[in-house]
């Protein structure tokens, strides 16, 4: 049989599989630990986009995957779309997160006190390149201020809201269990509440700056000051069947405020993410506060954004052009030679 | 009566790979589908361990349908030994237990990219086909929700116009794959980019065709014996490819839909792109014992 070739397409598939893991060789649980322990900012970030809380899943998703965060994203959405809902966790105010670093670029001091806490903000971006010589790089030990900042601290739009500059929204008094969840029903326009948070939260961090940085450029209407962006744990609060409230445990969560000036109030953009990722909360709160009003098609209008940062569907969409076309190619080479053939024999008349 | 009796053991894997909320969702959603024929229904997509954009819509819906008794067929662009086919049938035989086959008149289930078979289906088959894109009305609306209220409007001047301008400006319709059809005489579809070799087949079909789209959280239907129309205007006929006189260049076979390759003279020979017909062919010039099934183009003409 001539014409057979099943089988060298299977073979075809599991080698090239092989030759791309061959490289990366053996994972362990050392390499997945560490991996873990060297780059929680990658952890955080993938968690983000996968929205799964797991540091060890996702730091076996990087190691599975070599490091190509689409892929470790996808193998972690896949994982966890599987999983059963068990429960749906209390809702956390702002005042309840155990803070690490909260800054506003609205005022020179707020209540509550700026908090630096952990971040690369203010280094002076040089490689260190010692350490390939064999000298490591050892940090700096942290010298504890006298003063602790407070862990818990109010939110910075409450205090404009006593002060009649900005209306908070109205407190959504949807039981937990009621909030729409867009990984299990379909996102549609103009599109729920929860289901614009829930997919920023989710988005990809470079598409949600590519799009709030146009924004922020002037392809937006309004202009965002950072009122308060804030790193924190939030404790994770369950139930037990017997009917106790606990707490499973606290997660990494990053949440950002911006505002604008319009009329004589401000106002509010809003996101927030599972890890520490500043630059997409920043940006996704940029989208947020630019969305109201946006021009159907435009960057800053929810459809647009929503749909085009969505990591999983854009690189999947974007990769699936290797596979072959040539079947549609073909249908449109017909088409095309058709009418060529007819223009030759139709010539335009000449003007 | 213990608890261990109500229940299953822990499995790292729920058969079929999807849980049981995700595959009630799209049985829902079929049924909604096969209702109301041609119209998009929404559904939520999960992710499955394949990337978006490489058959995510068709594999829910297969992993749906899929128990341990169906015999399962996987094409893209007609052929089953595509790289991506054998990776979707490799992975639906691993989740489900289910047999495979190439043999289109053996298959239950058709999982397709891009082309339908060239042998007719029939009612106890179905057909899942892959789609890219689901609206029709892209070309004219890229806002989703916008072309949503003019599909509830029956609202397709623009497309009409699209069409319109094509044979103003090329002297003939140009769309080359996925030509836009009203299904039922209501709703304009995508048939998917199929070949427009294969959208007659559609029509009054005897199977069910379920199309579905993972990345833009869409099916739609066309349930058996149902209209389905290529958009054309009175006095310009439908056009499908100029394939009806070719001949596949390895097998011999006549009147299908080809794959056109290039050659080093500057020339082209053609091969059928339903590769698994083109076996059969080829076996059955060889002397096997080969059945061939009754095909919907006949000397390269629709019967």
């Amino acid at each position: 049989m001539a014409y057979v070739a099943t089988r060298g397409g299977e073979r075809a598939i599991e080698q090239a599989e092989r030759l791309f893991r061959a490289d990366m060789g053996k994972i362990t649980a050392e390499r997945v630990n560490e991996i873990k322990s060297a780059m929680p900012y990658l952890i955080d970030r993938v968690m983000g986009e996968a929205s799964l809380y797991d540091e060890d899943l996702a730091a076996l998703a990087l190691a599975q995957t070599g490091g190509d965060l689409y892929e470790a994203v996808l193998v972690l959405r896949a994982w966890r779309t599987t999983q059963p809902r068990l429960q749906v966790a209390a809702p956390v105010a702002q005042d309840d997160l155990f803070t690490h670093r909260r800054i506003s670029a609205a005022f020179k001091d707020i209540p509550g006190g700026q908090v630096l806490g952990p971040t690369l903000d203010y280094s002076h971006r040089i490689l260190a390149t010692d350490v390939l010589n064999g000298t490591p790089f050892t940090p700096a030990a942290v010298e504890p201020s006298s003063k602790p900042a407070p862990a818990y601290q109010p939110s910075v739009a409450a205090w404009q809201a006593e002060n009649d500059l900005v209306d908070l929204p109205k407190l959504d008094e949807t039981h937990p269990d009621d909030i729409p969840d867009v990984t299990r029903e379909p996102l549609l326009f103009p599109s729920k509440r929860a289901h614009t948070l829930q997919s920023l939260a989710r988005s990809d961090t470079g598409g949600a700056l590519a799009l709030g940085y146009a924004a922020m450029r002037g392809y937006g209407q309004a202009h965002p000051t950072v009122n308060e962006l804030r790193l924190a744990e939030a404790e994770v609060m369950v139930k037990h069947p017997n009917g106790t409230s606990f707490s499973a445990g606290r997660v990494k969560v990053s949440q950002a405020e911006v505002v604008s000036k319009k009329g004589e109030k401000l106002e509010l953009g809003f996101s927030a993410t599972l890890g520490w990722n500043e630059v997409k909360c920043i940006s996704a709160a940029t989208l947020d506060l630019n969305s109201k009003g946006a021009p159907k098609g435009s960057a800053t209008e929810e459809e647009f954004y929503l749909y085009h940062t969505e990591g999983v569907e854009s690189s999947g969409f974007c990769i699936h052009f290797k596979l072959p076309h040539y079947v549609t190619f073909q249908s449109s080479l017909d088409a095309m030679r058709d009418a060529k053939s007819k223009k030759s024999i139709h010539p335009e008349p000449a003007e | 009566m213990s608890l261990s009796s109500l229940t299953k053991d822990w499995e790292p894997m729920s058969y079929g790979f999807l849980d049981a909320s995700a595959k009630r969702e799209i049985r829902r959603k079929m049924l909604k589908a096969v209702a109301v024929p041609g119209c998009q229904m929404p559904y939520a997509s999960r992710e499955v361990p394949m990337a978006r954009g490489w058959g995510t819509g068709g594999l829910q819906v297969s992993l749906t349908l899929v128990n341990p008794k169906t015999t399962v067929k996987v094409i893209d662009q007609g052929a089953d030994d595509s790289v991506n086919a054998a990776s979707i049938r490799r992975f639906l035989a691993r989740v489900s237990g289910a047999p495979t086959t190439l043999d289109t008149l053996e298959a239950d289930l058709i999982q397709s990219r891009h082309r339908i078979p060239e042998e007719k289906l029939r009612a106890d088959q179905v057909l899942v086909l892959q789609v890219p894109n689901p609206e029709p009305l892209r070309p004219v609306q890229p806002n989703m929700s916008i072309a949503r209220q003019m599909h509830a409007d029956a609202d397709y001047g623009r497309m009409w116009l699209q069409l319109y301008e094509q044979i103003v400006r090329s002297g003939r319709v140009m769309q080359g794959a996925s030509y836009p059809s009203l299904v039922n005489g209501r709703h304009v579809m995508t048939p998917s980019p199929i070949p427009r070799w294969d959208v007659p087949k559609l029509h009054m079909a005897e199977h069910l065709t379920i199309l579905s789209a993972g990345r833009e959280k869409r099916l739609h239907a066309v349930p058996p014996f149902t209209r389905v129309e290529p958009l054309v205007f009175d006095d310009v006929p439908y056009k499908v490819e100029e394939h009806g006189e070719l001949i596949c260049g390895r097998s011999g076979a006549k009147g299908f839909f080809m794959n056109e390759i290039p050659q080093d003279d500057g020339t082209s020979t053609y091969e059928i792109s339903d590769s698994d017909y083109g076996v059969k062919t080829i076996r059955q010039a060889e002397g096997a014992q080969v059945h061939l099934g009754e095909t919907w183009y006949k000397n390269g003409e629709l019967s």
